[in-house]
């Protein structure tokens, strides 16, 4: 252990490391403090940059971006009530709120603290719960999979906070994606309609893009521009943490276990854990009547979720390749481009990789405190840059990157062609990040289940028969009826209710 | 783009029947009980279902609505006439453009081209449109062709690097 403990510190204490860590941590910040540009567009758009690193260099820019994305969502959050990414808005109006009471240093300082501190919980949850996790792993055969990878898709579109039948239907769509191209089962071209461009299948991270960064920049078409943030100067921003911390300890703990709960769920992800944090801090709080009046209780609880999240996320992308949100899914890309293939063995085998992945993890979040301060502190210049400037560049970013992904101008065409989609999805409630889950599972799916359709000779019995397998089912069976047993119950509550109210 | 459910919820039931027909038009493998045809059967079956579902009303009483933040002092209303809204399209079709000309015009020109129509679409002037179109191609090429080696159409105008 401690052998590999030295291995994992030699891997990420290379120059290449280092830079590539400050690098993306700066640009994780910048990214993420932008409104309209959510973490996820930061981390897809850093994919291309990731080919030409080495495999440590290459996740640790995921970690450190995707860590810092998420804390910077809340600056222009609490000092515009604009939030920079999807996961501040739980508390965008509590933040602001304490701005115009004079307290944007509590709340900012609360933002960089207890993001970092949830970060680091996550990270610890990850090293815990990953190796044990991975002994039963090692056990599960295509049957098992194949539950674990539908109960992640039911995740998915339980959490989403839309119609669950739009949900499940953009999920299908995913998948109907991911059938694309020649990699089935029979290895003939499927859906391809001869295009030979179509042979290889549609890659993920084009769509992501594709979907998270044109399908922005073509919403920056048709809103006005946010306001201005206007210039001020900040007192310390540490100052009053601690007393916080000790008041508050009960709620961030709470807040770390909902984040790490939620981040572990597939599909889920930094803003429901935010969204859920908020709300339970709401409910379970000594003096409810102060939420929303500037009260820095559900930013404690909320921001030390959201980030709590995005470590634990990765417990199940490392363990089985189901990502456990949008982020995730783009480093199990990565992790395949760099042969560290997701799976159980990957703690066995690869194991000083992993140490490696938690240093970065718990790094990342010790170096949000004073990167967090300056940006703070730098803020009212960086949000001054106008969309109109922004924007060009996330276009030119999108329109490279998706065409070094394979050297491909086909690339391009699928970036532009899931900006439409995803735009016209979003417009009509279909949550996208369903379909994400779809495209980046899709092939997993197929595979398993074919494999156990093949294994029990078209039988279905054996889907249920092992242990394991018998309870994921019943898990995913009952997330697939879970909606319409509340329908049902809701439709049966209101009709006696209108029954006597027509009397 | 706001459709009524009921189209979209018709557009999936099309698309899952088409999914399952294409599905199931596809070879079986040989002595194998399944093959590359049932995935798409039980997608397409699942996708029609669930249009139905939507374009019937079935599970709208979830759907939550958008909780947008008003901004103090109020913010101008976009202008809804129809044509406004096509202005969405105007970044896809710009990437769609470079595929189409960046390999004779090459990266430079091209990319200069999209930076100066997003950016005064977005709002800037010229004063501020143009010097970014110069600038922005020149960086990332500096970044994608110099530093990660991504081979980027010199087409008219080349990059001394």
């Amino acid at each position: 252990m401690l052998n590999t403990l030295s291995q994992a510190f030699a891997l990420i204490t290379t120059w290449e490391v280092i830079v590539a860590m400050f690098a993306a941590s700066v640009y994780g910040l910048v990214i993420g403090s932008l409104p309209g540009l959510s973490a996820t567009m930061a981390t897809a758009l850093l994919v291309p940059v990731t080919f030409y690193l080495s495999p440590i260099a290459a996740i640790a820019t995921i970690v450190a971006a995707s860590t810092m994305a998420i804390f910077a969502g809340d600056i222009p959050g609490a000092l515009l009530r604009i939030p920079g990414t999807p996961a501040s808005a739980a508390y965008a109006d509590e933040a602001y709120a304490m701005t115009r009471k004079g307290e944007a240093e509590l709340a900012l300082g609360a933002g960089v603290w207890f993001s970092a501190v949830g970060g680091i919980a996550g990270t610890l949850s990850l090293m815990i719960l990953a190796p044990p996790l991975a002994e039963i792993a090692l056990s599960f055969s295509t049957f098992e999979y194949f539950w674990l990878a539908f109960l992640g898709l039911m995740c998915a579109t339980l959490v989403a906070r839309s119609s669950p039948v739009k949900a499940i239907a953009s999920m299908f769509i995913g998948l109907l994606v991911a059938c694309i191209g020649i990699e089935n089962p029979g290895g003939v071209p499927r859906f391809t309609f001869g295009i030979t461009n179509l042979f290889g299948g549609i890659e993920p991270i084009p769509a992501l893009v594709g979907v998270f960064a044109v399908a922005q920049v073509m919403r920056a078409m048709l809103t006005p521009e946010p306001p201005p943030i206007p210039k001020r100067k900040f007192g310390s921003i540490m100052a009053g943490q601690w007393r916080l911390t000790k008041k508050y300890n009960w709620q961030m703990t709470r807040g770390n276990i909902i984040g790490i709960i939620i981040g572990v769920l597939p599909g889920a992800g930094a803003d429901m854990a935010a969204w859920v944090s908020y709300a339970m801090s709401k409910r379970f709080s000594k003096e409810p009547e102060k939420f929303g009046t500037g009260h820095v209780e559900g930013l404690v609880e909320a921001g030390a979720s959201n980030n709590a999240s995005i470590a634990s996320g990765w417990v199940p992308s490392l363990l089985f390749g189901i990502p456990g949100d949008t982020i995730a899914a783009i480093a199990i890309g990565v992790l395949y481009m760099k042969g560290l293939n997701p799976g159980p063995t990957l703690f066995t085998e690869k194991a000083s990789s992993m140490y490696a992945i938690y240093l970065m993890f718990i790094i990342a979040n010790i170096i949000m405190i004073p990167l967090g301060i300056v940006m703070i502190r730098l803020a009212s210049h960086v949000l001054r840059a106008p969309r109109s400037t922004v924007m060009p560049v996330i276009m030119l970013c999108c329109a490279v990157g998706s065409f070094a992904i394979g050297n491909n101008m086909f690339g391009v065409v699928t970036v532009a062609t899931f900006g439409i989609i995803g735009y016209v999805m979003e417009e009509n409630g279909y949550p996208v990040a369903a379909m994400v889950l779809g495209i980046v599972m899709g092939t997993m799916i197929e595979q398993s289940f074919v494999t156990s359709l093949i294994k029990s000779d078209g039988s279905v019995l054996p889907f249920f028969e092992r242990p394991i397998a018998a309870i994921l089912a019943a898990m995913a069976i009952g997330a697939l009826i879970w909606p319409v047993l509340v329908w049902v119950w809701r439709k049966l509550r209101r009709e006696p209710a209108a029954a006597t109210a027509s009397r | 783009m706001r459709l009524p459910d009921r189209v979209t919820g018709l557009f999936l039931v099309g698309l899952g029947a088409a999914a399952a027909y294409g599905g199931w038009q596809l070879p079986p493998v040989p002595g194998q009980p399944v093959g590359p045809n049932v995935f798409p059967l039980v997608i397409g079956t699942g996708l029609a279902l669930c249009g139905l579902a939507i374009a019937l009303g079935i599970g709208r009483s979830f759907e939550e609505e958008e909780h947008l933040i008003p901004v103090e002092g109020g913010q101008p209303e976009p202008p809804t006439s129809k044509l406004y809204g096509l202005r969405a399209l105007l970044p896809p079709a710009l990437l769609l453009l470079y595929v189409a000309i960046a390999e004779r015009l090459g990266f430079i020109l091209t990319a200069a081209m999209i930076v100066y129509v997003t950016s005064t679409a977005l709002g800037a002037r010229w004063k501020v449109a143009l010097p970014l179109a110069l600038l922005a191609p020149i960086g990332i090429h500096l970044i994608f062709s110099k530093l990660l080696r991504v081979p980027l159409p010199p087409g008219v105008l080349p990059m001394p690097w």
